[in-house]
């Protein structure tokens, strides 16, 4: 017989204050990854896009967009899952939506910087939405830092995964 | 490329509107979300997928909407400012046909217990369709001429 919600949460909950250990990304801080997020936006910022430009202004070199620093310190979405690194939680659905994203950054991030993260639980709770009547909400945080160890960025996140009109049914409620 | 205008604390107030833009959400768009994003999950570009989901349609993704808010507050504090940084609510959705606009107002002014000069910022994005769908509340820290 399949859990319930209310017993998958409990499993969940386990988990809270669970943190991952520091992992650095696979690959640095490059170029062209910062082109196409820009492109993506139609950001044209030259101390993300010219090198000569960036050379001439107080960091010297380009660097990274500040929403793009998650970008840099993650696994990237494949030969990895964007979600290998994170902390797996149970849930009842497996549909995600991101709903809250707070982000504060502490230093700049240069082409050519390593970065780092590491991923701590902070809490998971049900609540209704209107897809869902018992949604799942899961706040994660991640705590990105450079090649010197100095702490550049920390994120909260809030995710929640729901079930499908058919799930639902199939549940009854 | 000619240095930028730098835009210095003194230089604005409090209730002002900071420069914002527009992007229409078209099918290429879509496209360059997953591209410049490298978010692949289905209900960013995969409609069937989407609707199973019980959405009425695709939808930009976070990553989209981070780096929206990211252009709009990096292009008005300038080479010389910093995002502190910013809190976003994602309360509808923004999705292909849709008119998107980044707008955004100065909150607050004031000088930090480290004598930073520091603003706070409401900024949002809006549709023709549902009005505000993410809103977003962040703080820079502008040059001063003093």
């Amino acid at each position: 017989m399949a859990r319930t919600p209310e017993e998958i949460l409990e499993e969940a909950r386990k988990l809270v204050g669970t943190e991952t250990p520091l992992r650095r990304a696979p690959y640095p801080v490059e170029y062209d990854p910062i082109r196409r997020t820009c492109h993506m936006v139609s950001d044209r910022n030259p101390l993300f896009l010219d090198p000569e430009y960036a050379k001439k202004t107080k960091y010297g070199a380009v660097i990274s967009p500040p929403a793009m620093v998650n970008y840099f310190s993650g696994r990237g979405a494949w030969p990895h899952s964007m979600m290998e690194s994170m902390i797996s939680v149970p849930t009842a659905g497996d549909r995600a939506i991101n709903l809250t994203v707070e982000t504060e950054w502490f230093k700049p991030v240069k082409v050519g910087d390593w970065l780092s993260e590491k991923h701590r639980l902070a809490d998971v709770y049900i609540k209704a939405i209107r897809l869902d009547p018992k949604a799942f909400w899961v706040v994660q945080e991640r705590i990105i830092s450079n090649q010197d160890g100095e702490v550049v960025c920390i994120e909260r996140n809030t995710s929640l995964r729901h079930r499908t009109p058919e799930q639902i049914a199939e549940a009854g409620g | 490329m000619a240095v930028r205008e730098q835009v210095y604390w003194e230089d604005v107030k409090e209730g002002e509107e900071i420069p914002g833009f527009v992007l229409p959400i078209t099918e290429t768009q879509i496209a360059l979300q997953v591209s410049g994003s490298q978010d692949f999950y289905p209900v960013h570009h995969d409609r069937a997928f989407a609707r199973s989901g019980g959405h009425p349609d695709i939808f930009v993704n976070t990553g989209f909407m981070r780096a929206c808010f990211s252009r709009l507050m990096t292009d008005f504090v300038g080479d010389e400012g910093w995002l502190d940084r910013f809190s976003m609510q994602m309360r509808r959705m923004n999705r292909p046909g849709d008119e998107m606009a980044l707008k955004g107002v100065i909150k607050r002014k004031y000088i930090d217990e480290k004598g930073k000069h520091k603003l706070d910022l409401d900024v949002w994005a809006e549709n023709q369709r549902e009005g505000q769908t993410t809103v977003c509340e962040g703080t820079v820290t502008l040059p001063s001429r003093s």
